[in-house]
């Protein structure tokens, strides 16, 4: 017994040892995983080679320029100041640990033939580190425009910029539509004007969307997709039924109830179910403008113009017409009277009338029942 | 909709088998309710209420799980409203068939009017209730139409003109709107929904307890009722059959000259009625097809790019000129060149860290030939130009100077 321990003690030791290893690593992973992800990274970037100093000995030179074959000169410089006082820069990363293909000089030649290839060509890059994020990226708008072509569509430093990138959680709100200005200036142009984009970049009002609130971030989306049209009431939603949002500005929380509830409502909720649906039939962009949304008192707005915005989809429709549109109220006493004592009159006469058939049937149902045990006892 | 019919022919209603002779035995006498025609037009009316009640509430409570099931099932929203305006039609055609049909019975065969409400029913419906209650020994004594019947009936008039009235309000709200405020149309969506819970809701609780839970009545299968059964729902028509008085009589060339009557006003009023589907139907374009884009704008429209700075010329370094390695050239290739070509990274097997390793150069040959500056590597590859520290003009000539001047090092 003695020597069976003596000879497999060892063996135990080294094993227990290395199990309690194995487990203090695996602990030491997920913590180490969760942190990671807290700065919104969720792989380890690759192990730096060469030393930022030896690549801004010649990079770090103000005039390094290489000429492309379309002919734009592209500047090959960073600014050691701006590196280093970036996030990246700041939590010391390594220049190779992004740009990767490079080991040595002389570096490898470039496949970009035009500015904007190199630009794309850096995108994966990001995806190393942030794949999450770049995951969601690629069902974005832009990952589908630049799949059908389009190298105008914007990769992670369009808005993040590169060597000088900065988290967006240490900017103001108004950085994000700035952002998106870079390449959507004429749509800026409008929202800056509307209700939302006034308040915002106006008036610093936190309260109201900017860019991302409705098209969502990495995975970004725009009419481009038809869902984004049909889905977008639950979109508007998302504030417009916020009881304590809207109270502060004193607006209706019954905008999709009742939305819901009219015709045009209730056949784009059937339609938003299926993938790829067109429609006739209004959500709320339609009526209330996209971009350019107005508070509805504004004399520019449907209110005030409420016949006109009816008739671009009904052509011939009529003054009287436009009282179909119930303007998000529900019926009561007050608001259509109508529709409320008609649908109260329905309230009192279906149990009205269906109590006084059911007292009748159940009545004559126990009477047949009565009858028939008789006629058994008969028997 | 059964109670829909009116009274039979005389010829009809009459026994259709020869009464049993043999006494008590159990008598297989039956007698017709319903002409073939009545069950057609019936089972046409129950298909086209079924469809209209399943693919109308759906849209009623279209929140519910169930009900996005079943438009899903049936092909999205826009063929279920077409499959409820097409079954709306049907049903429309039924009721243009009924006015003939009742037309036709009340005026050509002289029928009695005996779904007409009467007071009557009201005393029938307190006897039966007092009945069921066993306040009262026997249960009303009914004719063809008992009072369940009549409400029966009455309660889909009610419903099919509300329905057809609200369902065209609905359908061309732009003509509605024309006459009535724009309220109408929402109100006549509230009238339409609800008074289709309770016609449905009716049919389940009284239509269907009475003729299948109560009794299973089989006459809108086979067209006849049993002598017993005709015996218990309808003793005072059995009695006006045996006596012979169920129908006024009447004789063929009267009939024969009514109908003659008949067809030519019928016709034109089923005309009318026809236009007034065709119009229910085709009125107006609602709407347009497709609706137009929100807004239209350019996507894609950059801000100017921010121009890239223009090159600074770079300064010499060394003011001093190059005229030694201690006196500038070292400092110059310190700063330039020993990033990369050092004492340790040694890329090219250069290193231009010290005069000695500078002299020795690297895979490419000697770095510094003194007195050769032709011949001399840090020359001969800083005058090929594009390498990464690229030493300006001035640099260059002022270090192939100091080579052909023999590189001193002090």
């Amino acid at each position: 017994m003695r020597a069976y321990f003596r000879k497999y003690l060892p063996a135990a030791a080294i094993a227990a040892l290395g199990l309690s290893l194995l487990v203090v690593s695996v602990l030491a992973l997920a913590l180490t995983a969760n942190v990671s992800t807290a700065v919104a990274q969720t792989n380890p970037p690759p192990e730096p080679g060469i030393s930022n100093e030896t690549c801004l000995g010649c990079h770090g030179a103000p005039d390094q320029t290489i000429t492309l074959p379309s002919g734009e000169v592209v500047y090959m410089s960073v600014d050691p100041e701006v590196y280093n006082s970036s996030i990246h820069g700041e939590l010391g990363y390594a220049c190779v640990q992004c740009h990767t293909d490079i080991t040595g000089y002389p570096h490898p030649a470039l496949d970009a033939k035009t500015h904007r290839e190199l630009t794309v060509s850096m995108y994966k890059a990001c995806g190393r580190c942030h794949s999450g994020m770049y995951e969601q990226t690629q069902d974005s708008v832009h990952a589908q425009a630049r799949n059908n072509g389009n190298l105008n569509a914007a990769v992670c430093s369009d808005c993040h910029g590169a060597h000088d990138i900065r988290p967006f959680s240490e900017k103001p709100r108004s950085a994000v539509p700035q952002t998106c200005e870079r390449c959507h200036s004429q749509i800026y142009e409008t929202y800056k004007t509307s209700v939302h984009g006034s308040a915002l970049l106006g008036e610093g009002n936190p309260d109201v969307p900017d860019c991302t609130s409705c098209h969502g971030v990495h995975n970004l989306q725009g009419p481009i997709d038809p869902n984004f049209h049909l889905k977008s009431p639950q979109i508007c939603a998302k504030c417009h039924t916020d009881e304590k949002l809207m109270a502060k500005y004193g607006l209706s929380t019954d905008v999709l109830d009742t939305y819901l509830a009219d015709f045009h409502g209730t056949t784009v909720m059937f339609e938003s179910e299926i993938p790829g649906q067109e429609t006739n039939k209004p959500v709320c962009v339609d009526c209330h403008g996209v971009h350019d949304m107005q508070k509805t008192d504004d004399p520019n707005s449907i209110k005030q113009n409420l016949l006109v915005t009816c008739q671009k989809c009904h052509p011939d429709a009529t003054p009287n017409f436009s009282g179909a549109w119930l303007g998000h109220y529900k019926p009561s006493p007050k608001n259509y009277p109508i529709i409320y004592y008609i649908q109260l009159f329905y309230l009192i006469f279906i149990p009205g009338l269906l109590g006084f058939m059911a007292v009748i049937v159940v009545s004559d149902a126990g009477r047949r029942i009565i009858n028939r045990r008789k006629e058994k006892k008969h028997e | 909709m059964s109670e829909m019919t009116a009274q039979p022919a005389p010829d009809e209603i009459s026994p259709v088998e020869k009464p049993p002779e043999a006494a008590g035995e159990q008598s297989r006498q039956v007698y017709q309710r319903w002409l073939t025609a009545d069950r057609i037009e019936h089972w046409t009316f129950i298909t086209s209420f079924t469809i209209l009640a399943i693919t109308g509430l759906v849209q009623k409570f279209a929140s519910s799980p169930l009900s996005q099931w079943i438009v899903r099932a049936l092909g999205g929203i826009e063929n279920t409203r077409l499959i409820h305006h097409v079954s709306a039609v049907v049903m429309l055609l039924c009721v243009i068939y009924h006015i003939g049909e009742l037309g036709y019975k009340l005026y050509v065969r002289r029928s009695r009017p005996q779904m007409l409400p009467a007071w009557k029913d009201v005393t029938n419906a307190i006897h039966a209730l007092g009945y069921n209650l066993g306040f009262r020994k026997n249960p009303p004594q009914q004719g063809r139409y008992g009072y369940e019947e009549k409400m029966e009936y009455w309660a889909v008039v009610w419903g099919t003109v509300v329905m057809a009235i609200s369902g065209f309000m609905m359908w061309n709200p732009i003509a509605t709107t024309q006459w009535l405020p724009g309220e109408a149309i929402p109100a006549a969506k509230t009238a339409h929904g609800w008074e289709a819970v309770l016609a449905v809701l009716a049919i389940i609780l009284w239509h269907f307890y009475h003729v299948l839970v109560r009794t299973f009545n089989r006459s809108m299968f086979t067209g006849n009722l049993t002598e017993e059964e005709m015996l218990h729902e309808h003793p005072l028509e059995l009695a006006d059959i045996k006596a012979g008085v169920a129908q006024r009589p009447t004789t063929l060339q009267e009939r024969r000259k009514r109908a003659r009557i008949f067809f030519p006003v019928y016709s034109v009023i089923a005309a009318i009625l026809l236009v007034g589907v065709y119009y229910f139907v085709a009125y107006e374009e609602t709407a347009i097809a497709t609706i137009p884009p929100a807004e239209t704008v350019e996507v894609f429209v950059p801000l100017p790019p921010t121009p890239l700075p223009t090159p600074v010329p770079t300064k010499t370094t060394i003011p001093g000129g190059l005229a030694s390695w201690d006196a500038g050239v070292g400092d110059l290739f310190n700063t330039r060149c020993v990033i990369c070509h050092n004492n340790t990274g040694k890329i090219g097997g250069l290193d231009l860290s010290t005069y000695e390793t500078a002299l020795a150069g690297g895979k490419s040959g000697p770095g510094v030939v003194p007195g050769d500056a032709a011949n001399s590597q840090v020359v001969i590859i800083q005058s090929a130009g594009g390498h990464p520290g690229q030493l300006s003009q001035d640099e260059l000539q002022q270090i192939t100077d100091w080579i052909n001047n023999g590189a001193p090092q002090r």
